[in-house]
């Protein structure tokens, strides 16, 4: 972990512009990705993680648009602003063109694995052509040789019987194994980096161990790393190394795989790890996270994570925490959280008045939920039994939820 | 085992009367803890008529098949369970295991091949048109995906109430004034019965489609995978309010889902399907910590554990769940099975038997390079093949792999060319030179090595079924895996 990282992100800021408004759907974060570790990037549906890692390749479609921020990756400028002469911002001359980025980062340097491996594979080309292709266009081999190439890494992959499976097409093969496909054509050109965006959730959880070896094998052997996109927190345990959570367009915290588990240090990521039901052991009653995560159309004021925090207190609404570092782990790596609640932010978190909080919404929809907040109500404390949580102050937020 | 047979002539009418909502369970017929519904060598095949199985796996109307036979998908093949008033009985395999057909016959939403299905008594599996549709105010179903199980265009206390109306229950302000109490009672507010499904987020659309469950007050709700779609802090929202529910209404479940963690959560037994049959059925303690059946066991040891510290914990099953076509005789993981029991015939050690298995498995699926026998034995046997006539068929296989023994006497490289499945493998780690390896023959050496070994063990010739003792509970634990034998 000494030496230059791989990649860095700076206060990396993704926005989409619809009709309704603006939605900050990756809101200035940071972090940074090391030769050979797997970083995760965790968080529910909506938080912004696909957004952020596909920002990483910007590969970020109409209405969204990158705004701000750096992305480094070796040196090289991948996005990159800088103020003109007439004070507007504009793009850095030594950023690289959507040429350069074609022809030599994608694919090559940074390659994706997406979730759905269905839909990354054109169903009437055979798996083997399109492979084959892939490893053609990108390092410049004959169609002999990229055939040669194609196989092998099929066969590197684990898929039995690979001259013969090279000429099926993508649907004679199994979800678990088109994947292990997407692998191969993401290894093939041996890239320093892949970004893996939910490869496992569309699979079983035999199938899911499998690949999660396999991709341990891979990264052992190739030392790659990866950027592993998922919700599943049982993965992220599995297989990565640092782990940087994300709430809402923003990193929460930032910490080693082992302090993130055992010294967590944000509400939120530790309600999300009360939330699951475990495998090794029974839970009596799950400890649900109260309300939905509000739309990153209109975040809540200060702390976007107040309206459901069982520690919020009144200045978590008027103080925005960035992810500091509250902690340092044993290896001296820097344990980071955006909750006031630590020392290093020293805004008064601990002479604060606790915030009464509204019952919080099961029952709302989504764009709702940060109108609870405006007014102290006299729902009951945190932990609540959310099933009968019925919101009656959470109503008239946005314009969204009524008929 | 149903011991409250019901005159099948009292179905339940289509009541008026009932109050508005009610903990009153409609069944004064079954009480708590008795059977409420046992299934008995229930089939459900599919006919087949390209190559496609998902073309073909959720259309009834393909009844009656013309075709007897060998071309029939067997999604549910002899499944036996009961499920008792107020428990949940928990339904895990992997995708493709038969899980949701088993659910949808069940609900004879599917007509069942072969076998019965006893509600409160009366087999369901015989029943039809009007008889049926009747029946199906008891039992009620809650889907996987709560978008598309909403018709968008209607009104959510609409969707409330349709159930109401198509079994003639209350009027229209009685279902109206039910609707309300039931969003109440799902964790919504009653002023969003004038809203649309697009309005809510999909644990609240969940909670709808428990709302329209609940509306015509069932004894048994089927669960298909109801909060496999929704995010984790979502998931526990949900999962909470179908445990009050079920307290409340004195609801029983069948809950279908993939996910063990979700299972053990939420189940009181559990039953763990492979290929279209249960393969173990037990307490959810007994089962999550004493598992008998080796596919158990590699489900739990697949899941990944959210504790960084337990990492190695994981073991991995290897392949991939055959066809239900043609699925394996006797016990149907036995391809699968890392605890195969070795064939009587053949005078083993545990160890000369795992080497020969791992070996079986490896030619099977291709997974090595071609190398000299010499490599294989060091590879697989440690450099020591099995004594007696099991190390004689052995080294035959190894000859059809071998490069440098091969059965035309052919040296490596040289370019024969013949053979039906005349294998080329190419090094991977080193030069990408795909040179094939004509004398390599794996389609005889599997053949061989499947007919000697896997094909004469027990587990390939007589299909299991034991009952073992439990260490946790009382409940019986079924397990059907020869190695109780």
């Amino acid at each position: 972990m000494s030496s230059e990282p791989l990649l860095r992100v700076e206060n990396l800021k993704t926005q989409f512009f619809t009709d309704t408004g603006t939605v900050r759907a990756v809101d200035g974060i940071s972090f940074e990705v090391y030769e050979g570790e797997i970083v995760g990037l965790v968080g529910e549906s909506g938080a912004g993680k696909s957004v952020a890692s596909m920002s990483l390749l910007r590969l970020v479609e109409n209405p969204g648009e990158i705004v701000g921020g750096e992305v480094t990756y070796k040196g090289e400028t991948i996005f990159g602003l800088e103020e003109g002469p007439d004070g507007e911002l504009r793009k850095r001359d030594d950023m690289l063109s959507n040429e350069e980025m074609r022809d030599r980062i994608r694919g090559n340097e940074i390659a994706v694995i997406f979730q759905d491996p269905m839909e990354s594979l054109n169903p009437v080309f055979t798996v083997g052509g399109q492979l084959r292709e892939f490893i053609e266009l990108n390092r410049d081999l004959s169609r002999e040789k990229a055939r040669e190439e194609a196989v092998d890494m099929l066969r590197e992959v684990g898929i039995p019987d690979p001259e013969e499976r090279y000429e099926e097409y993508p649907h004679q093969f199994s979800g678990g194994m088109r994947q292990r496909v997407l692998i191969a054509m993401a290894l093939a050109c041996e890239p320093n980096l892949i970004i893996a965006d939910e490869p496992t959730t569309a699979l079983d959880v035999t199938v899911e161990g499998q690949i999660i070896d396999l991709v341990d094998d891979l990264q052992e052997k190739y030392g790659t790393s990866f950027i592993w996109v998922t919700h599943d927190l049982g993965v992220v345990a599995e297989i990565c190394d640092r782990v940087n959570v994300m709430y809402l367009g923003e990193i929460v915290e930032q910490a080693p795989i082992d302090e993130l588990f055992y010294d967590t240090k944000h509400p939120y990521t530790d309600a999300l790890l009360d939330s699951i039901p475990r495998p090794d052991r029974t839970v009596g009653e799950l400890d649900p996270i109260e309300g939905v995560m509000p739309e990153a159309i209109s975040p809540p004021s200060g702390c976007r994570f107040h309206p459901r925090c069982p520690d919020a207190r009144e200045v978590c609404r008027r103080v925005h925490p960035e992810n500091r570092v509250v902690d340092t782990t044993e290896s001296a790596e820097p344990h980071r959280a955006a909750c006031v609640k630590h020392d290093a932010f020293d805004v008064g978190y601990d002479e604060s008045p606790p915030l009464e909080k509204e019952p919080q919404v099961t029952s709302e929809p989504d764009a709702d939920t940060e109108a609870g907040v405006t007014g102290p109500g006299p729902g009951p404390g945190p932990g609540t039994g959310t099933g009968t949580g019925t919101g009656p102050g959470s109503s008239g937020g946005g314009g969204e939820g009524s008929e | 085992m149903s011991d409250t047979v019901q005159d099948p002539g009292s179905d339940r009418d289509p009541d008026g009367d009932r109050s508005v909502i009610g903990s009153e369970m409609s069944g004064e017929d079954v009480a708590h803890g008795e059977t409420l519904l046992e299934v008995d060598g229930l089939k459900k095949y599919f006919s087949q008529e390209s190559g496609l199985l998902s073309g073909v796996s959720l259309d009834p109307s393909q009844f009656p098949p013309i075709e007897i036979g060998r071309n029939r998908v067997k999604a549910v093949d002899d499944v036996n369970f009961e499920i008792r008033r107020g428990e949940t009985l928990g339904l895990v395999g992997e995708s493709g295991c038969g899980k949701s057909t088993l659910g949808r016959t069940i609900l004879r939403l599917l007509k069942p091949t072969d076998g019965n299905i006893y509600f409160k008594g009366q087999d369901l599996a015989d029943l039809s048109g009007e008889a049926l549709r009747q029946k199906r105010a008891e039992i009620q179903m809650i889907f996987q995906d709560p978008q598309s199980s909403l018709d968008p265009r209607m009104k959510v206390g609409r969707i409330i109430e349709e159930p109401m109306r198509a079994h003639g229950m209350l009027d229209d302000e009685g279902r109206e004034a039910r609707a309300k109490d039931l969003l109440e009672k799902v964790g919504l507010d009653s002023r969003h019965y004038n809203r649309h499904p697009h309005a809510f987020s999909g644990g609240q659309r969940q909670r709808v489609n428990l709302a329209r469950a609940l509306s015509v007050n069932p004894d048994f709700i089927v669960c298909d995978e109801p909060v496999s779609a929704l995010d984790v802090s979502i998931q526990a929202q949900v999962l909470n309010t179908m445990e009050e529910l079920q307290e409340e209404f004195g609801l029983t479940y069948l809950f279908i889902a993939h996910d063990l963690s979700v299972i053990r959560h939420i189940s009181d037994r559990v039953a763990v399907m492979y290929l279209g049959n249960v393969v173990e059925l037990a307490e959810k303690e007994e089962l999550f910590e004493n598992p008998q059946h080796p596919y158990t066991e590699a489900l739990l040891e697949s899941i990944p554990v959210p504790d960084p510290r337990q990492r190695d914990a994981r073991g991995v099953l290897e392949g991939e769940v055959p066809s239900p076509v043609n699925p394996p005789s006797g016990c149907r993981f036995r391809t699968r099975c890392p605890r195969l029991i070795a064939p009587d015939e053949y005078a083993w050690t545990d160890e000369e038997w795992a080497h020969t298995r791992a070996f079986l498995r490896a030619v099977k699926r291709r997974t090595f390079e071609p190398m000299t026998a010499a490599e294989i034995e060091a590879e697989f046997f440690g450099g020591e093949l099995p004594t007696g006539d099991a190390g004689e068929i052995v080294r035959r296989a190894i000859d059809h792999v071998a490069t440098d023994r091969g059965d035309a006497g052919a040296g490596v490289g040289a370019e024969t060319g013949s053979g039906t499945e005349t294998e080329s493998g190419s090094d991977t780690a080193g030069g990408p030179e795909g040179v094939g390896h004509p004398n390599v023959d794996w389609a005889d050496a599997t053949e061989l090595l499947l007919e000697s070994f896997a094909r004469q063990s027990i587990c390939a010739r007589e299909r299991p079924a034991y009952e073992v003792e439990p260490e946790y509970g009382t409940e019986p634990h079924f397990a059907a895996c020869h190695l109780h034998r």
